[in-house]
Protein backbone atom coordinates (compact mmCIF):
# COMPACT_ATOMS: atom_id res chain seq x y z
CA UNK A 1 0.00 0.00 0.00
CA UNK A 2 2.99 2.53 1.06
CA UNK A 3 4.62 1.43 -2.08
CA UNK A 4 1.86 2.39 -4.33
CA UNK A 5 1.26 5.92 -3.33
CA UNK A 6 4.97 6.44 -3.55
CA UNK A 7 4.93 5.30 -7.29
CA UNK A 8 1.87 7.14 -7.82
CA UNK A 9 3.82 10.39 -6.19
CA UNK A 10 6.44 9.47 -8.22
CA UNK A 11 4.13 9.44 -11.37
CA UNK A 12 2.97 12.59 -10.60
CA UNK A 13 5.95 14.63 -9.71
CA UNK A 14 7.11 13.04 -12.78
CA UNK A 15 4.12 15.04 -14.66
CA UNK A 16 4.77 18.16 -12.63
CA UNK A 17 7.96 18.36 -13.72
CA UNK A 18 6.60 17.70 -17.50
CA UNK A 19 4.29 20.46 -17.19
CA UNK A 20 6.87 22.92 -16.04
CA UNK A 21 8.86 22.32 -19.05
CA UNK A 22 6.02 21.91 -21.66
CA UNK A 23 5.25 25.49 -22.41
CA UNK A 24 9.00 25.82 -23.34
CA UNK A 25 9.53 22.96 -24.78
CA UNK A 26 6.43 23.68 -27.24
CA UNK A 27 7.26 27.22 -27.98
CA UNK A 28 10.52 26.08 -29.44
CA UNK A 29 10.15 22.57 -30.48
CA UNK A 30 6.93 24.04 -32.61
CA UNK A 31 9.00 27.08 -34.13
CA UNK A 32 12.90 26.12 -34.01
CA UNK A 33 13.31 22.08 -33.35
CA UNK A 34 10.43 21.70 -36.40
CA UNK A 35 11.64 24.05 -38.95
CA UNK A 36 14.79 23.04 -38.75
CA UNK A 37 13.29 19.37 -39.76
CA UNK A 38 11.53 20.91 -42.41
CA UNK A 39 14.81 22.31 -43.50
CA UNK A 40 15.90 19.10 -44.07
CA UNK A 41 13.12 18.04 -45.55
CA UNK A 42 12.56 20.77 -47.88
CA UNK A 43 16.34 20.65 -48.84
CA UNK A 44 15.96 17.20 -50.66
CA UNK A 45 12.79 18.47 -52.85
CA UNK A 46 12.09 20.98 -55.13
CA UNK A 47 9.28 22.70 -54.24
CA UNK A 48 7.97 26.48 -55.05
CA UNK A 49 6.90 27.18 -51.79
CA UNK A 50 3.07 27.40 -53.32
CA UNK A 51 0.63 25.40 -50.43
CA UNK A 52 -1.40 24.04 -53.27
CA UNK A 53 1.81 21.74 -54.97
CA UNK A 54 3.45 19.52 -53.19
CA UNK A 55 7.63 19.28 -52.46
CA UNK A 56 9.13 16.61 -55.07
CA UNK A 57 11.27 14.60 -53.87
CA UNK A 58 15.19 15.36 -55.46
CA UNK A 59 17.73 13.37 -53.59
CA UNK A 60 20.92 15.42 -53.01
CA UNK A 61 20.07 17.40 -55.95
CA UNK A 62 20.06 21.12 -54.37
CA UNK A 63 23.12 19.49 -52.64
CA UNK A 64 24.64 18.67 -56.01
CA UNK A 65 23.68 22.23 -57.33
CA UNK A 66 25.07 24.16 -54.47
CA UNK A 67 28.44 22.32 -55.11
CA UNK A 68 28.61 22.51 -58.99
CA UNK A 69 27.11 25.54 -58.89
CA UNK A 70 26.65 26.21 -62.84
CA UNK A 71 25.59 29.49 -62.60
CA UNK A 72 28.38 30.54 -60.75
CA UNK A 73 26.86 32.34 -58.03
CA UNK A 74 27.18 30.27 -54.93
CA UNK A 75 30.97 29.99 -54.60
CA UNK A 76 31.03 33.92 -55.00
CA UNK A 77 28.63 34.04 -51.97
CA UNK A 78 30.63 31.09 -50.11
CA UNK A 79 34.10 32.93 -50.50
CA UNK A 80 32.61 36.51 -49.49
CA UNK A 81 31.07 34.91 -46.35
CA UNK A 82 34.18 33.19 -45.83
CA UNK A 83 36.23 36.45 -45.82
CA UNK A 84 33.90 38.28 -43.84
CA UNK A 85 34.00 35.49 -41.38
CA UNK A 86 37.95 35.17 -40.96
CA UNK A 87 39.05 38.79 -41.42
CA UNK A 88 36.03 40.43 -39.57
CA UNK A 89 36.84 37.84 -36.41
CA UNK A 90 40.21 38.96 -36.37
CA UNK A 91 39.20 42.76 -36.64
CA UNK A 92 36.88 42.33 -34.31
CA UNK A 93 38.92 40.80 -31.72
CA UNK A 94 41.84 42.77 -31.70
CA UNK A 95 40.00 45.98 -31.80
CA UNK A 96 38.17 44.60 -29.01
CA UNK A 97 41.21 43.46 -27.05
CA UNK A 98 43.70 46.44 -27.85
CA UNK A 99 40.76 48.74 -26.80
CA UNK A 100 40.06 46.45 -23.73
CA UNK A 101 43.64 46.88 -22.93
CA UNK A 102 43.74 50.29 -22.94
CA UNK A 103 40.10 51.44 -21.55
CA UNK A 104 40.97 48.79 -18.69
CA UNK A 105 41.30 51.27 -15.62
CA UNK A 106 38.01 53.03 -14.38
CA UNK A 107 38.21 56.11 -14.82
CA UNK A 108 35.43 58.96 -15.59
CA UNK A 109 36.99 59.25 -19.58
CA UNK A 110 37.14 55.77 -20.16
CA UNK A 111 33.50 54.83 -18.73
CA UNK A 112 32.16 57.70 -21.35
CA UNK A 113 35.14 55.46 -23.83
CA UNK A 114 33.82 52.13 -23.53
CA UNK A 115 29.80 53.50 -23.96
CA UNK A 116 30.91 55.81 -26.94
CA UNK A 117 32.90 52.14 -28.48
CA UNK A 118 29.36 50.19 -27.28
CA UNK A 119 27.00 52.03 -29.09
CA UNK A 120 26.53 50.96 -32.89
CA UNK A 121 25.67 47.85 -31.12
CA UNK A 122 22.28 48.97 -29.85
CA UNK A 123 21.16 50.56 -33.44
CA UNK A 124 20.09 47.76 -36.05
CA UNK A 125 22.49 46.95 -38.63
CA UNK A 126 20.14 47.27 -41.36
CA UNK A 127 20.04 51.13 -39.65
CA UNK A 128 23.96 51.02 -39.50
CA UNK A 129 23.87 49.50 -43.36
CA UNK A 130 21.78 52.71 -45.07
CA UNK A 131 23.75 55.08 -42.14
CA UNK A 132 26.99 54.04 -43.85
CA UNK A 133 25.77 54.24 -47.59
CA UNK A 134 24.89 57.97 -46.81
CA UNK A 135 28.78 58.32 -45.68
CA UNK A 136 30.61 56.24 -47.83
CA UNK A 137 27.90 56.29 -51.09
CA UNK A 138 29.17 57.41 -54.35
CA UNK A 139 26.94 61.07 -53.50
CA UNK A 140 27.53 60.38 -49.93
CA UNK A 141 29.54 62.65 -47.65
CA UNK A 142 33.09 61.49 -47.85
CA UNK A 143 32.99 61.95 -51.51
CA UNK A 144 31.04 65.35 -51.27
CA UNK A 145 33.93 66.63 -49.50
CA UNK A 146 36.54 65.16 -51.29
CA UNK A 147 34.81 66.53 -54.62
CA UNK A 148 34.52 70.02 -52.98
CA UNK A 149 38.00 70.06 -52.22
CA UNK A 150 38.87 69.55 -55.71
CA UNK A 151 40.14 65.65 -55.07
CA UNK A 152 39.00 62.84 -56.91
CA UNK A 153 36.06 60.64 -55.33
CA UNK A 154 36.83 56.87 -53.40
CA UNK A 155 34.63 54.10 -55.24
CA UNK A 156 33.87 52.75 -51.50
CA UNK A 157 30.93 51.07 -52.28
CA UNK A 158 30.47 51.48 -56.00
CA UNK A 159 33.98 49.34 -57.05
CA UNK A 160 33.56 45.44 -55.85
CA UNK A 161 36.87 44.67 -53.95
CA UNK A 162 36.37 48.52 -52.39
CA UNK A 163 32.83 47.49 -51.48
CA UNK A 164 33.85 44.21 -49.43
CA UNK A 165 36.42 46.08 -47.33
CA UNK A 166 34.10 48.83 -46.71
CA UNK A 167 31.11 46.13 -45.55
CA UNK A 168 34.02 44.48 -43.42
CA UNK A 169 35.42 47.88 -42.23
CA UNK A 170 31.46 48.90 -40.94
CA UNK A 171 30.57 45.45 -39.63
CA UNK A 172 33.57 45.75 -37.21
CA UNK A 173 32.60 49.15 -36.72
CA UNK A 174 29.30 48.04 -35.44
CA UNK A 175 30.48 45.00 -34.05
CA UNK A 176 33.72 45.05 -31.56
CA UNK A 177 31.91 46.64 -28.79
CA UNK A 178 30.35 43.40 -27.47
CA UNK A 179 33.28 41.94 -27.69
CA UNK A 180 35.02 44.66 -25.90
CA UNK A 181 32.68 44.48 -22.87
CA UNK A 182 33.47 41.07 -22.86
CA UNK A 183 37.18 41.51 -22.71
CA UNK A 184 37.22 43.85 -20.17
CA UNK A 185 35.08 41.41 -17.90
CA UNK A 186 37.28 38.89 -18.85
CA UNK A 187 39.84 41.44 -17.86
CA UNK A 188 38.99 41.94 -14.38
CA UNK A 189 39.12 38.29 -13.56
CA UNK A 190 42.84 38.30 -14.16
CA UNK A 191 44.85 38.06 -11.05
CA UNK A 192 46.30 41.76 -10.09
CA UNK A 193 48.54 40.26 -7.98
CA UNK A 194 50.09 37.89 -10.37
CA UNK A 195 50.36 40.88 -12.67
CA UNK A 196 52.46 42.96 -9.96
CA UNK A 197 54.51 39.83 -9.12
CA UNK A 198 55.74 39.58 -12.69
CA UNK A 199 56.52 42.94 -12.49
CA UNK A 200 58.14 42.74 -9.39
CA UNK A 201 60.50 40.16 -11.55
CA UNK A 202 61.15 42.41 -13.72
CA UNK A 203 59.03 41.76 -16.53
CA UNK A 204 58.14 44.76 -18.60
CA UNK A 205 54.78 45.34 -20.34
CA UNK A 206 54.73 43.02 -22.99
CA UNK A 207 56.02 40.32 -21.69
CA UNK A 208 53.29 40.23 -18.53
CA UNK A 209 50.63 40.20 -21.06
CA UNK A 210 52.17 37.30 -22.78
CA UNK A 211 53.02 35.59 -20.03
CA UNK A 212 49.98 36.42 -17.47
CA UNK A 213 47.45 38.22 -19.07
CA UNK A 214 46.83 36.55 -22.20
CA UNK A 215 46.90 32.65 -21.17
CA UNK A 216 44.45 34.39 -18.14
CA UNK A 217 42.14 35.75 -20.94
CA UNK A 218 41.86 32.03 -23.01
CA UNK A 219 38.46 31.36 -21.63
CA UNK A 220 37.19 34.92 -23.23
CA UNK A 221 39.04 34.92 -26.08
CA UNK A 222 37.29 31.14 -26.74
CA UNK A 223 33.69 33.37 -25.80
CA UNK A 224 34.61 36.11 -28.35
CA UNK A 225 36.27 34.42 -30.91
CA UNK A 226 33.11 31.31 -31.49
CA UNK A 227 30.21 34.35 -30.98
CA UNK A 228 32.10 36.65 -33.45
CA UNK A 229 32.26 33.86 -36.19
CA UNK A 230 28.67 33.18 -35.59
CA UNK A 231 27.41 36.32 -36.18
CA UNK A 232 29.76 36.81 -39.16
CA UNK A 233 28.60 33.59 -40.72
CA UNK A 234 24.94 35.23 -40.95
CA UNK A 235 25.40 38.76 -42.00
CA UNK A 236 22.51 40.09 -44.01
CA UNK A 237 20.95 43.35 -42.57
CA UNK A 238 23.71 45.54 -43.19
CA UNK A 239 24.57 44.06 -46.54
CA UNK A 240 20.83 45.20 -47.17
CA UNK A 241 21.63 48.61 -45.69
CA UNK A 242 24.86 49.27 -47.25
CA UNK A 243 25.09 47.42 -50.60
CA UNK A 244 22.25 45.42 -50.89
CA UNK A 245 24.94 42.59 -52.15
CA UNK A 246 26.31 45.04 -55.32
CA UNK A 247 27.95 46.57 -56.75
CA UNK A 248 27.33 42.74 -59.34
CA UNK A 249 27.56 40.37 -56.63
CA UNK A 250 30.55 41.09 -54.50
CA UNK A 251 28.91 41.71 -51.68
CA UNK A 252 26.34 38.94 -51.62
CA UNK A 253 26.68 36.82 -48.62
CA UNK A 254 25.24 33.39 -48.18
CA UNK A 255 22.11 34.67 -45.83
CA UNK A 256 22.09 36.85 -48.86
CA UNK A 257 21.76 34.39 -51.02
CA UNK A 258 19.00 32.35 -49.19
CA UNK A 259 16.59 34.98 -48.77
CA UNK A 260 17.21 37.76 -50.87
CA UNK A 261 17.97 34.99 -53.71
CA UNK A 262 16.70 31.76 -53.47
CA UNK A 263 14.12 32.24 -51.05
CA UNK A 264 12.46 35.45 -52.87
CA UNK A 265 12.55 33.63 -56.45
CA UNK A 266 10.86 30.69 -54.73
CA UNK A 267 13.75 27.97 -54.57
CA UNK A 268 12.33 26.91 -51.24
CA UNK A 269 14.37 23.58 -51.33
CA UNK A 270 17.41 25.22 -52.95
CA UNK A 271 17.00 27.91 -49.71
CA UNK A 272 16.83 25.05 -47.25
CA UNK A 273 19.84 23.40 -48.60
CA UNK A 274 21.96 26.43 -47.97
CA UNK A 275 20.40 27.32 -44.97
CA UNK A 276 21.08 23.26 -43.32
CA UNK A 277 24.59 23.90 -45.03
CA UNK A 278 25.25 27.23 -43.04
CA UNK A 279 24.17 25.48 -39.75
CA UNK A 280 26.41 22.51 -40.22
CA UNK A 281 29.35 24.55 -41.15
CA UNK A 282 28.58 27.12 -38.12
CA UNK A 283 28.68 24.00 -35.39
CA UNK A 284 31.41 22.28 -37.34
CA UNK A 285 33.23 25.47 -37.11
CA UNK A 286 32.00 26.26 -33.05
CA UNK A 287 33.07 22.86 -32.17
CA UNK A 288 36.22 22.64 -33.81
CA UNK A 289 37.15 25.99 -31.99
CA UNK A 290 36.15 25.03 -28.76
CA UNK A 291 38.20 21.76 -28.56
CA UNK A 292 41.00 23.90 -30.04
CA UNK A 293 41.09 26.28 -26.92
CA UNK A 294 40.99 23.46 -24.56
CA UNK A 295 44.14 22.92 -24.62
CA UNK A 296 44.90 26.92 -24.48
CA UNK A 297 42.27 27.47 -21.63
CA UNK A 298 43.51 24.58 -19.84
CA UNK A 299 46.85 26.57 -19.10
CA UNK A 300 44.31 29.74 -18.57
CA UNK A 301 42.95 27.74 -15.22
CA UNK A 302 47.46 27.43 -14.53
CA UNK A 303 47.75 30.87 -14.33
CA UNK A 304 44.51 31.84 -12.92
CA UNK B 1 52.43 51.86 -7.02
CA UNK B 2 52.90 54.97 -9.46
CA UNK B 3 54.42 53.68 -12.15
CA UNK B 4 52.80 55.46 -14.65
CA UNK B 5 54.45 58.50 -16.35
CA UNK B 6 52.78 61.81 -16.70
CA UNK B 7 53.54 61.47 -20.27
CA UNK B 8 51.96 58.00 -20.90
CA UNK B 9 48.91 59.38 -19.33
CA UNK B 10 48.71 62.10 -21.64
CA UNK B 11 49.38 59.80 -24.60
CA UNK B 12 46.37 57.28 -23.43
CA UNK B 13 44.01 60.02 -22.96
CA UNK B 14 44.86 62.02 -26.18
CA UNK B 15 44.33 58.52 -27.94
CA UNK B 16 41.11 57.42 -26.19
CA UNK B 17 39.38 61.09 -26.99
CA UNK B 18 40.77 60.87 -30.70
CA UNK B 19 38.98 57.04 -31.07
CA UNK B 20 35.70 58.34 -29.25
CA UNK B 21 35.26 60.88 -31.46
CA UNK B 22 35.69 58.88 -34.55
CA UNK B 23 33.31 56.43 -33.27
CA UNK B 24 30.80 59.24 -32.98
CA UNK B 25 31.49 61.23 -36.39
CA UNK B 26 28.71 58.86 -38.05
CA UNK B 27 26.21 60.29 -35.81
CA UNK B 28 27.23 63.80 -36.26
CA UNK B 29 26.80 63.47 -39.56
CA UNK B 30 23.36 61.94 -39.09
CA UNK B 31 22.32 64.49 -36.29
CA UNK B 32 23.56 67.56 -38.93
CA UNK B 33 22.07 66.76 -41.97
CA UNK B 34 18.72 65.75 -40.92
CA UNK B 35 18.32 69.15 -40.29
CA UNK B 36 19.37 70.07 -43.77
CA UNK B 37 18.21 70.45 -47.61
CA UNK B 38 19.82 68.09 -50.14
CA UNK B 39 21.53 70.97 -51.68
CA UNK B 40 23.28 71.73 -48.25
CA UNK B 41 23.92 68.07 -47.32
CA UNK B 42 25.91 67.70 -51.57
CA UNK B 43 27.84 71.39 -50.71
CA UNK B 44 28.65 70.71 -46.79
CA UNK B 45 28.29 67.40 -45.41
CA UNK B 46 29.67 68.82 -42.04
CA UNK B 47 29.05 72.40 -41.58
CA UNK B 48 25.87 73.79 -40.88
CA UNK B 49 24.61 76.84 -41.45
CA UNK B 50 21.89 78.33 -38.24
CA UNK B 51 20.41 80.27 -41.39
CA UNK B 52 19.75 77.56 -43.44
CA UNK B 53 18.59 74.72 -40.77
CA UNK B 54 15.28 73.33 -41.35
CA UNK B 55 12.74 70.83 -39.52
CA UNK B 56 10.78 70.45 -42.84
CA UNK B 57 12.32 67.13 -43.45
CA UNK B 58 12.06 65.73 -40.31
CA UNK B 59 8.38 66.77 -40.26
CA UNK B 60 7.89 65.25 -43.64
CA UNK B 61 9.60 61.72 -42.27
CA UNK B 62 7.35 61.82 -39.36
CA UNK B 63 4.72 62.17 -41.56
CA UNK B 64 5.45 59.51 -43.92
CA UNK B 65 3.20 56.67 -44.57
CA UNK B 66 5.55 54.22 -45.44
CA UNK B 67 6.96 54.63 -41.91
CA UNK B 68 4.18 55.55 -39.58
CA UNK B 69 6.80 56.67 -36.59
CA UNK B 70 4.60 56.52 -33.48
CA UNK B 71 2.43 52.61 -34.75
CA UNK B 72 6.39 51.56 -35.37
CA UNK B 73 7.21 52.42 -32.16
CA UNK B 74 4.49 51.00 -30.75
CA UNK B 75 4.88 47.53 -32.40
CA UNK B 76 8.36 47.21 -31.93
CA UNK B 77 7.76 48.48 -28.15
CA UNK B 78 5.16 45.03 -28.00
CA UNK B 79 7.23 42.79 -29.49
CA UNK B 80 10.16 43.39 -26.47
CA UNK B 81 7.28 43.18 -24.49
CA UNK B 82 5.79 39.95 -25.34
CA UNK B 83 8.67 38.02 -26.82
CA UNK B 84 10.29 38.50 -22.96
CA UNK B 85 7.11 37.70 -21.29
CA UNK B 86 6.73 34.77 -23.24
CA UNK B 87 10.52 34.04 -23.47
CA UNK B 88 11.29 34.27 -19.61
CA UNK B 89 7.52 33.06 -18.62
CA UNK B 90 8.30 29.92 -20.53
CA UNK B 91 12.13 29.29 -19.34
CA UNK B 92 11.53 30.16 -15.65
CA UNK B 93 9.67 26.61 -14.63
CA UNK B 94 11.70 24.82 -17.21
CA UNK B 95 15.09 25.79 -16.13
CA UNK B 96 13.80 25.25 -12.62
CA UNK B 97 12.60 22.05 -12.97
CA UNK B 98 16.10 21.07 -15.31
CA UNK B 99 18.09 22.67 -12.25
CA UNK B 100 16.42 20.87 -9.85
CA UNK B 101 16.05 17.53 -11.60
CA UNK B 102 19.26 15.70 -11.88
CA UNK B 103 18.28 12.53 -14.10
CA UNK B 104 19.58 11.63 -17.69
CA UNK B 105 16.23 12.70 -19.34
CA UNK B 106 16.24 16.70 -17.98
CA UNK B 107 20.20 17.13 -18.54
CA UNK B 108 19.67 16.00 -22.36
CA UNK B 109 16.50 18.29 -22.35
CA UNK B 110 18.90 20.63 -21.59
CA UNK B 111 21.25 19.95 -23.70
CA UNK B 112 18.59 19.84 -26.39
CA UNK B 113 17.76 23.69 -25.73
CA UNK B 114 21.16 24.53 -25.82
CA UNK B 115 21.58 23.23 -29.34
CA UNK B 116 19.28 25.73 -30.18
CA UNK B 117 21.91 28.20 -29.78
CA UNK B 118 23.53 27.35 -32.43
CA UNK B 119 20.77 27.96 -35.17
CA UNK B 120 20.69 31.31 -36.39
CA UNK B 121 17.38 32.33 -36.49
CA UNK B 122 17.03 34.15 -39.82
CA UNK B 123 18.40 30.52 -41.47
CA UNK B 124 15.35 28.94 -40.03
CA UNK B 125 12.97 31.90 -41.00
CA UNK B 126 12.17 30.16 -44.25
CA UNK B 127 10.90 26.75 -42.77
CA UNK B 128 9.55 28.05 -40.02
CA UNK B 129 7.16 30.04 -42.03
CA UNK B 130 5.66 27.16 -43.41
CA UNK B 131 4.80 26.25 -39.70
CA UNK B 132 3.33 29.34 -39.17
CA UNK B 133 1.06 28.91 -42.45
CA UNK B 134 -0.07 25.68 -40.70
CA UNK B 135 -0.84 26.95 -37.83
CA UNK B 136 -2.39 29.85 -39.57
CA UNK B 137 0.19 32.26 -37.75
CA UNK B 138 1.56 33.42 -40.70
CA UNK B 139 1.40 37.21 -41.45
CA UNK B 140 0.06 37.95 -37.39
CA UNK B 141 1.88 39.67 -34.56
CA UNK B 142 1.02 36.38 -32.20
CA UNK B 143 2.82 34.36 -35.10
CA UNK B 144 5.48 36.90 -34.96
CA UNK B 145 5.65 36.68 -31.23
CA UNK B 146 6.20 32.99 -31.01
CA UNK B 147 8.85 33.03 -33.86
CA UNK B 148 10.97 35.41 -32.20
CA UNK B 149 10.29 34.36 -28.54
CA UNK B 150 11.43 30.33 -29.77
CA UNK B 151 14.42 32.14 -31.02
CA UNK B 152 15.43 33.62 -27.29
CA UNK B 153 14.55 30.80 -25.41
CA UNK B 154 17.58 28.30 -25.91
CA UNK B 155 20.03 31.09 -24.48
CA UNK B 156 17.27 32.37 -21.68
CA UNK B 157 16.96 28.76 -20.44
CA UNK B 158 20.71 27.95 -20.45
CA UNK B 159 21.46 30.97 -18.05
CA UNK B 160 18.58 30.72 -15.89
CA UNK B 161 19.41 26.88 -15.30
CA UNK B 162 22.87 27.80 -14.91
CA UNK B 163 21.49 30.36 -12.20
CA UNK B 164 19.21 28.55 -10.49
CA UNK B 165 21.55 25.70 -9.58
CA UNK B 166 23.60 27.93 -7.52
CA UNK B 167 21.00 28.94 -5.72
CA UNK B 168 20.95 26.56 -2.16
CA UNK B 169 18.34 23.77 -2.87
CA UNK B 170 18.18 24.40 1.36
CA UNK B 171 15.76 27.26 -0.05
CA UNK B 172 13.22 25.02 -1.94
CA UNK B 173 13.19 22.04 0.58
CA UNK B 174 12.62 24.39 3.61
CA UNK B 175 9.85 25.54 1.79
CA UNK B 176 8.36 22.68 1.00
CA UNK B 177 8.32 21.24 4.81
CA UNK B 178 6.36 24.35 5.79
CA UNK B 179 3.66 22.86 2.85
CA UNK B 180 4.37 25.36 0.14
CA UNK B 181 4.11 23.31 -3.50
CA UNK B 182 6.20 23.49 -5.78
CA UNK B 183 4.83 27.03 -8.44
CA UNK B 184 4.57 28.53 -4.75
CA UNK B 185 8.18 27.74 -4.72
CA UNK B 186 9.18 28.61 -7.79
CA UNK B 187 7.40 31.73 -7.69
CA UNK B 188 7.58 33.24 -4.01
CA UNK B 189 11.42 32.07 -3.36
CA UNK B 190 12.93 31.06 -6.23
CA UNK B 191 12.55 33.56 -8.37
CA UNK B 192 12.91 37.11 -6.73
CA UNK B 193 15.97 35.37 -6.50
CA UNK B 194 16.62 35.50 -10.00
CA UNK B 195 15.98 39.06 -10.51
CA UNK B 196 19.61 39.92 -11.81
CA UNK B 197 19.94 37.27 -14.13
CA UNK B 198 16.11 37.67 -15.44
CA UNK B 199 17.51 42.14 -16.18
CA UNK B 200 19.69 40.10 -18.09
CA UNK B 201 17.51 38.45 -20.08
CA UNK B 202 15.14 40.69 -20.53
CA UNK B 203 18.07 43.45 -22.04
CA UNK B 204 19.39 40.74 -24.43
CA UNK B 205 16.67 39.98 -25.58
CA UNK B 206 14.69 43.41 -26.09
CA UNK B 207 17.69 44.44 -28.42
CA UNK B 208 17.61 41.57 -30.55
CA UNK B 209 13.98 41.70 -30.67
CA UNK B 210 14.15 45.77 -30.99
CA UNK B 211 16.91 45.76 -33.96
CA UNK B 212 15.53 42.26 -35.49
CA UNK B 213 14.35 43.60 -38.99
CA UNK B 214 14.26 39.75 -40.87
CA UNK B 215 11.23 38.05 -38.93
CA UNK B 216 8.98 40.89 -38.87
CA UNK B 217 9.99 41.65 -42.96
CA UNK B 218 9.37 38.38 -43.67
CA UNK B 219 6.61 36.92 -41.11
CA UNK B 220 4.55 40.40 -40.90
CA UNK B 221 5.15 40.39 -44.91
CA UNK B 222 5.82 44.08 -46.77
CA UNK B 223 2.13 45.06 -47.23
CA UNK B 224 1.37 44.60 -43.56
CA UNK B 225 -0.79 46.91 -41.95
CA UNK B 226 1.75 46.41 -38.39
CA UNK B 227 5.45 48.10 -39.68
CA UNK B 228 8.02 47.84 -36.78
CA UNK B 229 10.89 50.84 -36.68
CA UNK B 230 13.36 48.48 -38.86
CA UNK B 231 10.31 47.53 -42.05
CA UNK B 232 9.30 51.08 -41.98
CA UNK B 233 12.76 52.33 -42.43
CA UNK B 234 13.31 50.00 -45.07
CA UNK B 235 10.29 50.60 -46.79
CA UNK B 236 11.03 54.58 -46.38
CA UNK B 237 14.70 54.27 -47.25
CA UNK B 238 15.85 51.37 -48.98
CA UNK B 239 13.92 53.37 -52.80
CA UNK B 240 15.57 56.51 -52.07
CA UNK B 241 18.76 55.76 -50.34
CA UNK B 242 20.50 58.96 -52.28
CA UNK B 243 17.54 61.00 -51.51
CA UNK B 244 19.65 62.59 -48.52
CA UNK B 245 16.64 64.78 -47.57
CA UNK B 246 14.75 61.39 -46.75
CA UNK B 247 17.61 59.05 -45.32
CA UNK B 248 18.84 61.14 -42.75
CA UNK B 249 15.88 62.43 -40.92
CA UNK B 250 14.00 58.77 -41.14
CA UNK B 251 17.20 56.93 -39.49
CA UNK B 252 17.70 60.23 -36.86
CA UNK B 253 13.56 59.41 -35.51
CA UNK B 254 14.50 55.85 -35.73
CA UNK B 255 17.96 55.91 -33.58
CA UNK B 256 17.34 58.45 -31.18
CA UNK B 257 14.47 56.59 -28.42
CA UNK B 258 17.51 53.30 -28.72
CA UNK B 259 20.02 55.42 -28.44
CA UNK B 260 18.13 57.54 -25.20
CA UNK B 261 17.25 54.26 -23.62
CA UNK B 262 21.15 53.36 -24.22
CA UNK B 263 22.50 56.62 -22.49
CA UNK B 264 20.07 56.05 -19.59
CA UNK B 265 21.06 52.64 -18.99
CA UNK B 266 24.29 51.99 -20.60
CA UNK B 267 25.69 50.39 -17.40
CA UNK B 268 22.85 47.71 -16.73
CA UNK B 269 22.92 47.22 -20.72
CA UNK B 270 26.88 47.00 -20.88
CA UNK B 271 26.86 44.93 -17.71
CA UNK B 272 23.62 42.73 -18.05
CA UNK B 273 25.85 41.78 -21.53
CA UNK B 274 28.97 40.62 -19.77
CA UNK B 275 26.81 38.58 -16.92
CA UNK B 276 25.28 36.88 -19.86
CA UNK B 277 28.75 36.24 -21.02
CA UNK B 278 30.28 34.89 -17.92
CA UNK B 279 26.93 32.61 -17.04
CA UNK B 280 27.25 31.27 -20.37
Amino acid sequence: MARTTTTRRGVLSGLANGLMTLPAAAVYTGLTVVPVGYAVYYSFTQYNGIPSQAPTWVGWENYARIIADPIGDLRPAAWVTLVIAVVGAFLVNGAALGLALLLRRTTALNTFARAVMFYPHVLSALIVGFLWQAILGPQGAVNNLLENAGRSTWPFLSDPDWALVTLIGVIVWAQFGVQLVLYLAGLQAVSPELQEAARLDGAGGPQVFRHVTWPALAPTVTVTIVTSILSLLKVYDVVLGLTNGGPGDATQTWAYEILAVSFANNKVGLACAQAVLLVVVAGVLSFTIIALRRRAEEGAEAVG
Amino acid sequence: MTRTSPIRTAVRVAVVAVLSAAMLVPMYIMVVNAFKPQQEILLSPLGFDLATLTTDHIAAAWQNTSFPVVEGYAVTLFLVLACNVVAIGASVPAAYTIARTPTPLFRFLLFFFVAGMFVPAQIILVPAIFVLKALGLMGTLPGLVLFMSSTMIPFTLFIFSGYIRMLPRSLDEAAAIDGAGRQRILWTIVFPLMRPIVATAFILNALSAWNDFVSPQLILGPGSQFRTITTGVYAAVSTYTTNYEIVFPTLLLAVVPILLIFVLMQRHIMGGLSAGAVKG
